[in-house]
């Protein structure tokens, strides 16, 4: 690990104030499950690190009759025991209890899933040529792509997006409230926080270098959501495909509305799925249409060579969601 | 010098002595030794899976804070056959000076052709791995029983042939290999603490490089984190880290971190194979055909048994044609896996007889027992008591045991009948077998102290399988103490030879020795005694807890019989027969090798899965086994690594696979992220009989229990859904392929 100048200011705005306006010069820390294994790597080799686990306001969760508001620094294990949170917002306590193991779970904060890095393999080994390390060429293409992205058109890069709590939060119209230097603050809506990125100078998600996620709000609409992760291994594993949905009704054959479906680990940032919305919205949630939703879902995918399978796992986990949201049974645990 | 006929101890379930330490930390492993003065050694490696290197510079490196010395491994011009392969090491302060000083060397590379591909490596048509040799192929096989092609499939009333595979997989030791070296201040004697399987040769290996004296070189393993064949010497690595303590007159410590552990730790290798089989209506097997490859990566050795194919049932299949090719790819080198070659002959053998099964519309559990290996009847009569001459019998008994534990009878259905819903259930079959016999020379010493305490010694190691406590088990039975009242100190080469842990030779190959020992030191005790006491020797004898005087029938507590023994304490060594006698002595050779301990198991497996057919994801709910080790000294130890070999072998049916980049010739996945193993949660319930052959002696159990279990979790998961999947792992994306293949057939 390159050696680097640490940072442990006491408020937002002092940590901001560390900050730089481009990438990679300095990183902020809070759990440090992503980070240090990748200063570790050597794929990150910031010369100034910033932890934010010193700022209290960070760390608070205030639950309102119209919204809900979640410190940045919430660890992913307070958010998944969180009574209010679970009963308001399945896709969201659903996906947080899903994460790592426990003490991963422990240690990670919302802010920091939310902000992570994407897990391809190739952007992971410093040997192997990476767009996003300044190399010309993406490794993933024609190389070993069964965990990456099956949306890529229009994509030099086929990272699958990995944040769990991204698509709950999506589907459960969630904002970000952000603050840039100058006590700048400013709202930025989750389902167009992301990007895709192309280069080392981005990242996957839309915020500036020098700003800083302080929390995310979640308004309270009484919807019905859910998450549901397909992985293979029941213990600490990243979910080949993950879906969170949330709607109104729906429930006992009363039509849903407001339907929103978000895909994860399907393109380089979370999917808001207007098709497989689309093809459920004003109907009531029961199994075939739950099934019509995975099928519209996919519309329009381009696997790579080695993961056009990850796109049946999205129809089912997209059915499943839905399925889950609306209290249905569990058909698929026998 | 027969084992005890009753026995108190032996064979029982015995807590293992060092438990508390393991589960605390208190007990100490090689990775966590730490000497004063200490620097940290890493490792350059090449990052091209093949190369040559042009030049070295390392003069940044050297003035880089922190660095102490290096020590290089290959020179300008040599060729590098994997990403990974060794170049230098160098050792620094701390890990991280060490980590910033081999980034400061400048290293200039000729890059060339490369393959890490098995199928790649085969159709090639030129040597492009490196090495000797026209193509990539370095090793291959042929035979085939008389008249094969025209006899092996008459008579048949179904043939099915097929593809069937298992991918590389590594030893992923959960302590990684490594060493710390120490010398002394005359730098005459080298002391290192390494995570080996065996002491005794690591110890040797480095004493050779250096060129020193029988003694100067200790070799301590108190404790290991985890070896399965990949760690019987010093290594490069250990090499490397003794090098550098001599020249920095420090100690050094160079463990792998787990990139470094899976890159280069040691490969199970692949083996990929088209196979046919016949039967008759009846189920009677009338040909076996196998043509397959597979790659140990730069290694030349074989990636399957290939005298042993078909598996098991070889014996009682007229016909065999076998194929086998070798093929060399730019990947680190094989190392002796955990029964080597015989999971991947399983793999080879017993799925294709499930699907063979299903095309004659027979119970699979029925095609094994009309195709076991005869009894070996000429061996029966020159000895009851080994394995060929009971082998069916054997088998016979472990299957008929494990129909009923798992309910096979009610719970096995036809292929594809798994159930209504999504979730498929099925079960699936295999059988194995392995050697297990051990030999010498392994002395132990037994020392019985005035104070009652009682010492036994040796060189072995404990690769985790509770050595310390075998140990103590067959000391205690014979002094008529506890266990814990044993202390046993192993793991140091000063204590005189020891064979290596490997193949399952640990148990039987100490066990006689120990027993001989602890009866020598019986006998020396109970001599002074007598004396002591003025009666004859044999008025004495050791009965749980006391010694019993027969001349007034008095019971003298163990410990008051040590104080009365008139000297410090009493001594024994045990060990096995030298080699020229016992081949020589057919008595000493009976003795030793078919009653104190013997060879030859078999073991039967039945897997339970739940498939997921919409996601393709396999879950192992319930797991079955009957295996017989001869005479169990610890039972509780002996279930609990037969559960440990299961639970290896459904992490390489379900999870475990190097996946290699063909263009970057680099594995891709060289961490716990993605090079994946299952959790406790990914477990199933693990059933297992031991059934127990005092008569037999001593044999061991390390790695029979992992043998079968990927190919019963294949057959599983074939019974569930009606589809085989042709390759393990057995992954989401390959069962639903699978699936989608039976679904387009007609």
């Amino acid at each position: 690990m390159k050696n680097f100048a640490y940072f442990r200011p006491t408020t937002p705005e002092q940590a901001v104030a560390l900050l730089e306006a481009r990438w990679g010069n300095t990183e902020m820390l809070a759990g440090g499950t992503d980070l240090l294994t990748l200063q570790k790597q050597y794929i990150a080799q910031p010369a100034r690190v910033v932890s934010l686990n010193a700022i209290g306001g960070l760390k608070t969760i205030a639950v309102g009759e119209r919204s809900a508001s979640i410190g940045a620094g919430v660890t992913l294990a307070t958010i998944s025991s969180h009574a209010d949170l679970r009963r308001l917002f399945p896709a969201l306590t659903m996906a947080a209890s899903e994460i790592g193991g426990p003490q991963i779970r422990n240690m990670g904060t919302l802010g920091g899933n939310l902000c992570q890095r994407n897990r391809c393999w190739y952007f992971r080994d410093e040997h192997s040529p990476c767009l996003l390390r300044g190399g010309n060429s993406c490794s993933a293409i024609e190389g070993e792509n069964k965990y990456h992205a099956i949306f890529t058109q229009n994509h030099r890069c086929v990272i699958a997006s990995p944040s769990t709590l991204a698509t709950g939060l999506i589907a459960l119209g969630a904002s970000a409230e952000v603050l840039g230097p100058q006590n700048r603050r400013r709202n930025v809506e989750l389902a167009k926080f992301y990007t895709a990125p192309v280069g080392p100078n981005d990242r996957e998600h839309s915020l500036a270098a020098n700003e800083l996620v302080t929390s995310v709000t979640i308004p309270v609409r009484g919807l019905n959501s859910a998450a549901y992760e397909v992985r293979q291994r029941q213990a600490s594993d990243w979910p080949i495909v993950q879906v969170a949905v949330a709607f109104s009704g729906g429930r006992n054959g009363e039509k849903a509305t407001g339907v929103r479906i978000v895909l994860g680990q399907v393109s380089p940032t979370p999917l808001l799925s207007e098709t497989a919305a689309r093809a459920l919205e004003g109907r009531p949630i029961n199994e075939a249409n739950a099934t019509a939703a995975g099928r519209a879902a996919v519309e329009g995918a381009k696997p790579l060579g080695q993961n056009g399978y990850k796109i049946r796992l999205v129809e089912v986990a997209v059915k499943r969601a839905l399925m889950l949201a609306a209290g249905l049974p569990r058909y698929w645990e026998a | 010098m027969p084992w005890p006929v009753t026995r108190r101890l032996i064979g029982t379930r015995i807590q293992r002595l060092d438990g508390i330490e393991k589960a605390t930390g208190r007990a100490k492993y090689s990775f966590d030794i730490n000497r004063p003065r200490m620097l940290h050694a890493r490792m350059l490696r090449s990052p091209h899976a093949h190369a040559t290197i042009k030049t070295i510079d390392s003069a940044a490196a050297e003035k880089t804070a922190g660095f102490r010395g290096i020590y290089l491994i290959k020179k300008a011009g040599a060729e590098l056959f994997f990403a990974g392969d060794e170049i230098l090491a160098i050792c620094a302060d701390t890990e991280e000076h060490a980590e910033d000083c081999l980034r400061a060397i400048r290293v200039e590379y000729n890059v060339q052709q490369h393959v890490v591909k098995e199928a790649d490596s085969l159709t090639a048509q030129t040597n492009v791995t490196g090495g000797l040799g026209a193509n990539n192929i370095v090793a291959a096989g042929d035979f085939a029983t008389d008249n094969f092609d025209t006899v092996a499939f008459q008579g048949a009333a179904a043939t099915h042939e097929a593809s069937y595979g298992i991918a590389v997989i590594s030893h992923q030791c959960l302590e990684s290999h490594g060493l710390v070296a120490e010398w002394d201040a005359k730098q005459e004697n080298l002391t290192v603490w390494a995570s080996t399987q065996a002491v005794p040769n690591t110890a040797e290996g480095l004493r050779v490089h250096f060129k020193l004296k029988p003694g100067e070189v200790t070799c301590i393993c108190n404790y290991m984190g985890g070896g399965f064949g990949s760690k019987f010497g010093p290594d490069i690595q250990g090499i490397a880290a003794a090098e550098l303590a001599r020249s920095t007159r420090q100690p050094v410590k160079l463990m792998l971190d787990r990139a470094e552990e899976v890159t280069v730790g040691g490969i199970r290798p692949s083996a990929y194979g088209t196979v046919k089989i016949g039967g008759t209506k009846e189920g009677r097997l009338t040909g076996y055909e196998v043509d397959c490859y597979g790659t140990g990566g730069v290694n030349r050795g074989p990636t399957v048994n290939f005298g042993l194919l078909p598996y098991v049932y070889g014996p009682s299949i007229p016909n065999v044609k076998r194929r086998h090719r070798v093929v060399r790819t730019n990947i680190q080198t094989a190392r002796a896996m955990r029964a080597p070659g015989h999971p991947q002959n399983a793999i080879l053998t017993e799925q294709v007889l499930d699907d063979l099964a299903a095309r004659l519309n027979i119970n699979p559990m029925t095609l094994r027992l009309a195709n076991l290996p005869p009894n070996d009847l000429a061996e029966r009569q020159a000895n009851p008591r080994t394995y060929p001459g009971q082998r069916a019998d054997i088998y016979r008994t472990e299957i008929a045991i494990i129909r009923k534990m798992c309910s096979w009878d009610q719970a096995w259905h036809a292929p594809g009948q798994g159930g209504k819903g999504t979730i498929k259930t099925g079960l699936g079959m295999a059988l194995h077998t392995w050697g297990g016999g051990g030999r010498g020379p392994n002395p132990t010493r037994v020392t019985i102290n005035t104070d009652g305490t009682v010492v036994a010694q040796s060189s072995s190691q404990d690769l985790g399988t509770a050595h310390r406590t075998v140990m103590a088990i067959i000391v205690a039975e014979i002094l008529g103490l506890q266990p814990t009242d044993i202390t046993c100190i192993i793991g140091n080469s000063q204590h005189g030879p020891s064979t290596p842990s490997g193949g399952s030779t640990t148990c039987p190959g100490t066990s006689p020795a120990i027993l001989k020992a602890v009866e020598l030191a019986a006998e020396a005790m109970l001599t002074a005694l007598a004396g002591r006491l003025n009666v004859q020797r044999n008025q004495l004898s050791i009965a749980p807890g006391v010694v019993v005087n027969a001349a007034n029938n008095q019971r003298i507590p163990f410990r008051d019989a040590c104080r009365q023994m008139g000297v410090p304490n009493v001594q024994a060594n045990g060990d096995w027969p030298v080699q020229k006698d016992l081949q020589s002595n057919a008595v000493l050779r009976e003795e030793w090798t078919t009653r104190l301990t013997n060879q030859g198991v078999g073991g039967v497996q039945i897997a339970e899965v739940k498939v997921d057919t919409e996601t393709g994801v396999v879950r192992c709910s319930r797991f079955w086994t009957v295996q017989d080790c001869g005479l169990i000294i610890n039972k509780l130890a002996c279930e609990s690594q037969v559960a440990g070999g299961i639970i290896m072998g459904l992490n390489y049916a379900l999870y475990e696979e190097c996946i290699y980049d063909r263009q970057t010739g680099r594995q891709v996945n060289p961490d716990m992220e993605f090079y994946k193993l299952g959790g406790i949660a990914d477990m199933p319930n693990i059933y297992v009989h031991m059934h127990d052959m005092p008569e037999r002696g001593v044999i061991g159990i390390g790695e029979p229990p992992t043998i079968g279990t990927a190919a019963a979790v294949g057959n599983a998961i074939f019974n569930a859904i009606g589809a085989r999947v042709s390759h393990a792992p057995f992954t989401p994306e390959r069962v639903l392929a699978a699936l989608n293949n039976r679904q387009a057939q007609p």
